[in-house]
C-alpha cells in the first residue's frame, strides 16, 4: 500500500470517526430549526431548485432548458452566430429515509453534443454542522459553480472566470464533509471539505492554448491515485449576504506508477474569494480566484504557471405590474465586468468584457434575456483584438 | 434569483406602460440604426498581413480560409506536438503572419558547414513535453539567432522569374559598385522528389539566408522542427540526440501526424496571402524615394518585381513592391554570425524585404524588431548596423541632412 492510499483511509478513518460523534450527539439533540439553518445550504445551488416536484412517492424531478441566439464578433468579423439549445439539465432528488438525500443532475449541453453526469450525491445527515457527502460532487472552487443554473444567472454567458479558467461546471468524484453552524437569528456560516480526484494532466496535455484548467477536470478515476482537497467557508450574516473564501490543491500528474518514482509531483494550487451583497438598492455578486500551476522545465515559458481572474456583476429588479397579461412579470437589469489572465508572467494572453444586460421575467423561474457585450482579448504577442456580441436567450425551471 | 420586484402603484401603471413602451421603441430605433457600430468594425484590407490578395475565386478563397485555420491551428501534445519543439503552431511565432519578437526568436546552430544533427543541429528546440527532454546549445558550435520573418507575399515571391533575380546577382561585382550579390542555390530535401528534379540545386527564395527554395519545403519543416508534427513529407520525429533514447517514446501520437492534404492546404494558404498596402506616398516620401535611390539603398533594395506565369491566376503578371533582391550579401562584422546555410557564408544575410514595415508595430505592440535577430528597435538603429557591402550605403544615409534622413526613414517606414 502506497504512502496516498495511507493518506486516504487515515482520512476516511478520521472522518468516519468524527461523523459517528457527531450522529451520536445529534441523535440526543433537538434538531436546531433557526431560519439560518433552514434556508438553502447554497442559495440557488443544488437544495433551492423552485420545481422539483414530487414524481413517484419519494423522487422530485424537475430541470431547467436554456436556448441561445448569438452573433460575435472580433475585429469585424463574425466569429460565431446562431442558435444553440446550450443546456436542458435534469435535476433529480430523493429523501431516503429521515438523514439521507440523494441528489443528482444530468445535463446535455450544446444540443447534446455532451452529455454529462454534473451532481450525483449523496449526503449522510448527522447534525447541521457535520455531514457526510460522497459522489459526484459540484467543486466548491467559489460561489458560482456552486449555483450557476441559467435562471439564476442574469446574464446569458456564464463568467469567465467560471468557464475559462476554471472549467465550471465543474464536478468531481470525492468524499467529504458539509455544515452550517447558526451564528445569531439569520447569521451563519457554512463549510464544504472534500477529497477529490482533482485535476488531471489534459489541462498541459491536452490544451494547445497553454495551461487550461477546464481540461483536465473530467477525471472519473482518478488518474494519478492522489486526492485533491478542496474547501470552502461561508459566512452569511444574512439571507442576501456572503463571503466565501475557497481552496484547492492537488497533484494533476501521473508521478508514480507501479511504485517508481515516473515523475516530478506536479500541484494545481486554486485560491478563490467569492461575496454577494446588497448595496444601494443594487444586488451585486462577484468573484477572484488565482491559480498556481506547476510547471514542467520543458513547457516553462509556453505554458502558465500563474493565472488569475475576476468577475464583478450588479442587477437590479423592477417592473412588477408592468404587463398586464402576466400580473407576475417583471425586469431586471444589470452589467457585468470581468477579466481573466491566462498568463500572469506574460503581458498579454488576457481578457477584459464588459456585459450589460436587460431581462423579461416572465415568472420568478423564467427569463428571456438580452445581452450587449464588449471585449478586448490580447494575444500572447499582447496585441489587441476588439470584440462585440449580442445575445438572446430564453431558459426556464421546470 | 433577483430581489423581489417593487410593487407599483396602479394608477401609475398606465403611465408607465406608455413610458416603457416608448423607451422600448426608442432603445430598439436606435439599436438598429447603430448596429454597425455596436459591433466591431474590420481593419482596411490593406492593413493587415493575414489577408488574400485580390482576384482570388471563391473556391481559392475558401483554400485560403482552411488554409487559415490550419496555420492558426495549436497542437496540443495529445494531438502530436513534440517530442521536442519550439512553438505550438505556426501563429504561435508569426504575430499576424507577420514578423515575431525576441521572445519567439529561432536559435541555430552548426560546426561550420556541417548542420550538426548528432548534436540536435541545426536548430535548437528548447521545449519539451512532459517525459521528453529539451535540447540546450552544445558547446563549440556556431550558433544564430533568428527572429521568425514575415509570411506574407511568398506566393508572389515565388512567382517571380528566377531569370530576373539573377538579373540583379553580380558575385564578382564586375560593375565595380561595391555590391555583389550573389544566388544561394541550395539542394532540395529528399522529400521534394515529387516536386524538383533530384541532386539538382535550385535557386533560395526563402528565409534570412535564402537558404529555402520553397514554401512547401518550409512549411514541412516548420512543422517538422519547430512545432515537432511529422507529416507524409518527413514522418520519423525530431529527436534529442543527446537525449536517453528512452524519452523519445513520450510523443505517443502515430506518425506522420498530419497528412500531406493539412500541408498543401497550408502553402495554398501561405501563397494566397498578399503583402499589406503601402503608405501614401506624400510629397515628403517621394523625396525620401529619391535619397534612397541616390544613395544606393535600391541596388539591394530593390523597389519591385514582376511575377511571371502562376499556378494561381492570381499572382501572375502582377507588380510585387519587394524591395529585395532576395541575394545573399555581405552584411559585415556586426551582423555576421559566423554560421554558414547553404552557399551562404557567416556573414552573408538576403536581402530583407522592406514591405509591410508601415504596419509593422500593430502586430508588435507598438513594438519594432528589425534585422535577422530583433536588435534593432528603429529603422534609424537597422540602417547604422549595415555593414560590408551595405556600408557606404549606411555612411552615406549618416551623412544626410537630418531633413533627408527623416524624409527617407518616412518613405521605407511606409512601406
Amino acid at each position: 500500500m502506497s504512502r496516498t492510499h495511507v493518506r486516504i483511509a487515515g482520512a476516511l478513518a478520521l472522518w468516519l470517526l468524527f461523523a459517528c460523534t457527531a450522529a451520536t450527539r445529534a441523535l440526543a439533540q433537538v434538531p436546531d430549526t433557526t431560519a439560518a439553518i433552514d434556508r438553502p445550504f447554497v442559495p440557488g445551488g443544488y437544495d433551492d431548485k423552485p420545481h422539483l416536484t414530487g414524481l413517484f412517492g419519494r423522487i422530485a424531478i424537475g430541470g431547467y432548458v436554456e436556448a441561445h441566439a448569438f452573433t460575435e464578433q472580433v475585429d469585424g468579423a463574425t466569429e460565431e452566430a446562431g442558435f444553440l439549445l446550450k443546456r436542458w439539465n435534469l435535476l433529480v432528488s430523493s429523501r431516503v429515509g429521515e438523514r439521507i438525500q440523494v441528489w443528482a443532475e444530468v445535463e446535455f449541453e450544446d444540443g447534446g453534443s455532451e452529455i454529462v453526469l454534473e451532481l450525483a450525491q449523496m449526503d449522510l445527515e448527522l447534525h447541521p454542522a457535520m455531514n457526510v457527502r460522497g459522489g459526484m460532487l459540484l467543486v466548491p472552487i467559489g460561489r458560482f459553480n456552486l449555483a450557476h443554473d441559467g435562471p439564476r444567472n442574469p446574464f446569458t454567458d456564464r463568467p469567465l472566470l467560471a468557464t475559462e479558467l476554471l472549467g465550471s461546471a465543474l464536478s468531481m468524484p470525492g468524499f467529504g464533509l458539509f455544515g452550517r453552524v447558526p451564528l445569531g437569528d439569520a447569521a451563519r456560516a457554512t463549510y464544504e471539505a472534500y477529497a477529490v480526484n482533482g485535476y488531471h494532466d489534459g489541462l498541459l496535455l491536452d490544451s494547445p492554448d497553454g495551461t487550461r484548467l477546464p481540461l483536465g477536470a473530467r477525471n472519473p478515476e482518478d488518474l494519478n491515485a492522489s486526492p485533491a482537497w478542496v474547501s470552502r467557508v461561508a459566512w452569511n450574516p444574512g439571507e442576501r449576504h456572503e463571503v466565501g473564501l475557497s481552496g484547492y490543491t492537488g497533484a494533476y500528474n501521473v508521478f508514480r506508477t507501479d511504485g517508481l518514482d515516473v515523475d516530478e509531483r506536479r500541484t494545481v494550487r486554486v485560491a478563490a474569494l467569492d461575496a454577494r451583497t446588497t448595496f444601494v438598492g443594487l444586488d451585486w455578486n462577484g468573484e477572484a480566484a488565482a491559480i498556481r500551476v506547476e510547471i514542467p522545465s520543458g513547457l516553462s515559458g509556453l505554458n502558465a504557471s500563474r493565472q488569475a481572474g475576476f468577475f464583478v456583476e450588479t442587477t437590479r429588479s423592477f417592473g412588477q405590474g408592468w404587463f398586464g397579461g402576466m400580473p407576475e412579470a417583471f425586469l431586471s437589469a444589470g452589467a457585468r465586468f470581468e477579466g481573466i489572465d491566462f498568463d500572469r508572467d506574460l503581458a498579454g494572453d488576457s481578457q477584459i468584457q464588459l456585459t450589460a444586460g436587460v431581462n423579461l421575467h416572465p415568472s420568478r423561474e423564467a427569463v428571456l434575456k438580452f445581452d450587449y457585450g464588449r471585449s478586448r482579448s490580447r494575444d500572447r504577442f499582447n496585441n489587441a483584438a476588439e470584440g462585440a456580441a449580442l445575445k438572446l436567450s430564453l431558459t426556464s425551471y421546470f | 434569483m433577483p430581489r423581489d420586484p417593487d410593487p407599483i402603484d396602479p394608477s401609475a401603471r398606465l403611465a408607465r406602460r406608455r413610458l416603457v413602451g416608448l423607451l422600448a421603441a426608442a432603445i430598439c430605433g436606435l439599436g438598429l440604426a447603430a448596429c454597425s457600430q455596436l459591433l466591431t468594425t474590420a481593419p482596411e484590407a490593406g492593413d493587415v498581413f493575414d489577408g488574400p490578395v485580390d482576384g482570388l475565386s471563391s473556391a481559392e478563397l475558401a483554400a485560403f480560409v482552411e488554409g487559415d485555420a490550419q496555420f492558426g491551428k495549436p497542437f496540443s501534445a495529445a494531438e502530436g506536438l513534440g517530442p521536442i519543439f519550439n512553438n505550438v503552431s505556426c501563429a504561435s511565432c508569426h504575430s499576424g503572419d507577420g514578423r515575431g519578437r525576441p521572445e519567439n526568436a529561432l536559435t541555430r546552430f552548426s560546426l561550420g558547414l556541417d548542420p550538426a544533427h548528432h548534436l540536435g543541429g541545426p536548430q535548437l528546440q528548447d521545449k519539451a513535453i512532459p517525459g521528453a527532454q529539451p535540447e540546450t546549445v552544445p558547446s563549440g558550435v556556431d550558433q544564430s539567432r533568428r527572429l521568425p520573418p514575415p509570411v506574407f507575399g511568398m506566393g508572389l515571391i515565388e512567382a517571380i522569374p528566377e531569370a530576373d533575380l539573377l538579373a540583379n546577382a553580380d558575385p564578382a561585382d564586375s560593375d565595380g559598385d561595391g555590391i555583389s550579390g550573389r544566388p544561394n542555390y541550395v539542394m532540395p530535401p529528399e522529400f521534394m522528389a515529387a516536386h524538383l528534379p533530384v541532386g539538382v540545386p535550385v535557386l533560395g527564395r526563402f528565409s534570412r539566408k535564402a537558404q529555402v527554395s520553397s514554401i512547401l519545403e518550409q512549411t514541412v519543416a516548420a512543422y517538422h522542427q519547430d512545432i515537432g508534427i511529422t507529416t507524409d513529407f518527413l514522418p520519423v520525429e525530431n529527436s534529442n540526440p543527446l537525449a536517453s533514447a528512452a524519452t523519445e517514446a513520450a510523443d505517443r501520437v502515430a506518425d506522420p501526424e498530419l497528412p500531406a492534404a493539412t500541408v498543401h492546404s497550408v502553402v495554398a494558404y501561405l501563397r494566397m496571402l498578399a503583402p499589406p498596402a503601402p503608405g501614401e506616398l506624400t510629397a515628403t516620401r517621394a523625396r525620401g524615394r529619391d535619397v534612397f535611390n541616390a544613395i544606393a539603398c535600391a541596388s539591394c533594395h530593390v523597389p519591385s518585381f514582376r511575377t511571371g506565369t502562376a499556378s494561381i491566376p492570381a499572382l501572375s503578371n502582377r507588380d510585387v513592391a519587394l524591395y529585395s533582391d532576395l541575394l545573399l550579401h555581405d552584411m559585415g562584422d556586426e551582423l555576421a554570425d559566423q554560421r554558414p546555410d547553404g552557399q551562404a557564408d557567416g556573414r552573408e544575410w538576403r536581402t530583407p524585404p522592406l514591405w509591410g514595415l508601415r504596419i509593422m508595430r500593430d502586430f508588435l505592440n507598438g513594438n519594432a524588431f528589425l534585422l535577422h535577430d530583433g536588435r534593432a528597435r528603429t529603422l534609424s538603429d537597422a540602417i547604422s548596423a549595415h555593414g560590408g557591402e551595405a556600408a557606404a550605403a549606411r555612411d552615406a544615409f549618416l551623412a544626410l541632412p537630418q531633413s533627408d534622413r527623416d524624409a527617407l526613414l518616412d518613405f521605407v517606414g511606409s512601406r
